[in-house]
């Protein structure tokens, strides 16, 4: 599904990613660890090309994507949805707008086929009764629910998630976790920046440690979080446990 | 020399083709500022520098220099190349004028969106000139609505600088009745009834169109 190679990214001179190398399978839940500054948003950035990188492939759907091709690059975001940490919805549209926006805009699907798919998505993540509110009306954990209702409106084939609950109250956190935790429950392919060490765990199928741009180590989580072999890892766990 | 109110009273009725002349100046400016100031917008946003040096050189000449040499630059100049009229002058002058301080709002409100409502709407698949549209757009010209009420007080007032190039408006008018009635305060004062009168109007109407916004979607 996704295939990255040798993948190398800079900043002017800051050298961010260092050579990635990393598949994420059909119905994976790939979740990424580290610390702050490591390069996990930028990874991710880098997938579905908000961030261009200097080398290294990223294949989608056993396509390899063009980095001058704009119009494969549109193309290939049709089937990557990005759910980011500001949750960054449309504040000028209702939160049924929000939804069909990308349907009716980008896939051309007529507007009744698309508010019936967008209300069945706001139906999913538990916010039907509030299709015509604005997003300015809605609590943050509401908010990241209405766009994680308009990414799966795409129907893509991966879900990137750019720690999703990092800018929440505690108390919202929850709510937001448990609509990702059915997602992976029905199989979405998904890959997943955070800081919630319970709910990686708890979600993961694999779970990927970066540190300084390269990927440190990566496996299922109870050998990552129980056992991990490198130093650095054990370092990084046991600072945030 | 006395305050004669009475004045004010007679020779009311004698501005109110001058009233008109500066409201049709001032609108004329004003819509071709706006037009000039979106293309020229767009221009100096763009990374394509066919685009983006016009478009500064342009806005770099009018910011610094003052709007009455442009009148009279247009005026003289223009007439004889094109052979044009002084309204003609005076409404492309303040058209020109105001164009570029309205792309500077516009360029201020369109970077005043968070890039991440951009990437929101590349990452759904949309062009950029899409999002443009469909998502950075509407908010920008939300954003824009005060700067350009203000900007357009700014050219009803700037209008009375077209009473240099013979434009027959609210502040030549006064001029040419004060030199044969001798109550230059009072007709004055006339005239600055009628620039409150529309400045009033301008910002009740401002006002108006942006509670209107503010309730159809918020921030
Ligand atoms: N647009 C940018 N321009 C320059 N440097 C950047 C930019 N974005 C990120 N960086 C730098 O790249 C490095 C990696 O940043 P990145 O955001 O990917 O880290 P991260 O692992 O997501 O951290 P966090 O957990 O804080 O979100 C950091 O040193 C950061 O300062
Ligand atoms: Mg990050």
């Amino acid at each position: 599904m996704i295939k990255i190679r040798e993948l190398e990214k800079w900043f002017g001179n800051l050298h961010v990613l260092k050579g990635i190398n990393l598949d994420v399978n059909p119905r994976e839940v790939v979740v990424i660890i580290g610390a702050s500054g490591s390069g996990k948003s930028t990874l991710l950035r880098c997938i579905n090309f908000l961030e261009k990188f200097q080398k290294g492939t990223v294949e989608i759907d056993g396509k390899v994507i063009e980095k001058n091709n704009e119009k494969m690059i549109n193309e290939m975001r049709i089937h990557v949805g990005m759910v980011f940490q500001h949750f960054n919805l449309f504040p000028h549209m209702t939160v049924l707008q929000n939804v069909i926006e990308g349907p009716t805009q980008v896939k051309g699907i007529p507007k009744k086929d698309a508010i019936k798919m967008g209300r069945y998505y706001l139906e999913k993540v538990g916010l039907l009764e509030k299709e015509n509110s604005y997003p300015s009306m809605l609590s943050g954990g509401q908010k990241q629910r209405v766009a994680i209702a308009r990414a799966l409106a795409m129907e893509p084939s991966v879900i990137l998630f750019d720690e999703p609950t990092s800018a929440l109250d505690p108390e919202l956190v929850g709510e937001v976790l448990s609509v990702i935790k059915d997602l992976a429950k029905e199989g979405m392919t998904m890959v997943v920046v955070t800081h919630e060490m319970g709910f990686a765990r708890e979600v993961a199928d694999r779970v990927i440690y970066m540190d300084d741009g390269i990927i440190v180590e990566e496996g299922c989580p109870n050998k990552i979080f129980d056992e991990p072999k490198m130093q650095r890892t054990q370092d990084f766990l046991s600072q945030i446990w | 020399m006395y305050y004669d109110f009475s004045a004010i009273v007679k020779y009311f009725p004698f501005f109110l083709p001058a009233a008109w002349m500066t409201i049709q100046v001032t609108v004329v400016g004003i819509l071709l500022g706006v037009v000039l100031g979106l293309l020229t917008s767009f221009s100096r946003i763009s990374e394509n520098s066919l685009f983006n040096i016009p478009a500064k050189i342009y806005i770099y000449i009018i910011r610094g220099t003052p709007l009455l040499l442009q009148l009279l630059f247009i005026y003289f100049g223009l007439r004889s190349v094109f052979g044009f009229k002084a309204f003609t002058s005076a409404t492309l002058g303040l058209g020109i004028h105001n164009g570029a301080y309205i792309a500077e709002i516009f360029r201020g409100a369109i970077q005043s969106i968070a890039v991440g409502q951009m990437e929101a709407a590349r990452s759904l698949g949309m062009t950029y000139y899409k999002a443009m549209r469909r998502i950075i757009l509407p908010q920008a010209f939300k954003r824009a609505i005060p700067p350009l009420g203000n900007q357009f007080i700014i050219a009803l007032k700037d209008s009375s600088l077209a009473s240099a190039i013979t434009i027959n408006e609210l502040l030549l008018k006064s001029q040419q009745l004060a030199s044969s009635n001798y109550r230059m305060m009072e007709m004055l004062t006339i005239a600055a009834m009628f620039y409150l009168f529309y400045t009033s109007i301008f910002t009740w109407l401002f006002n108006k169109i942006e509670t209107k916004l503010a309730v159809s979607g918020s921030r």
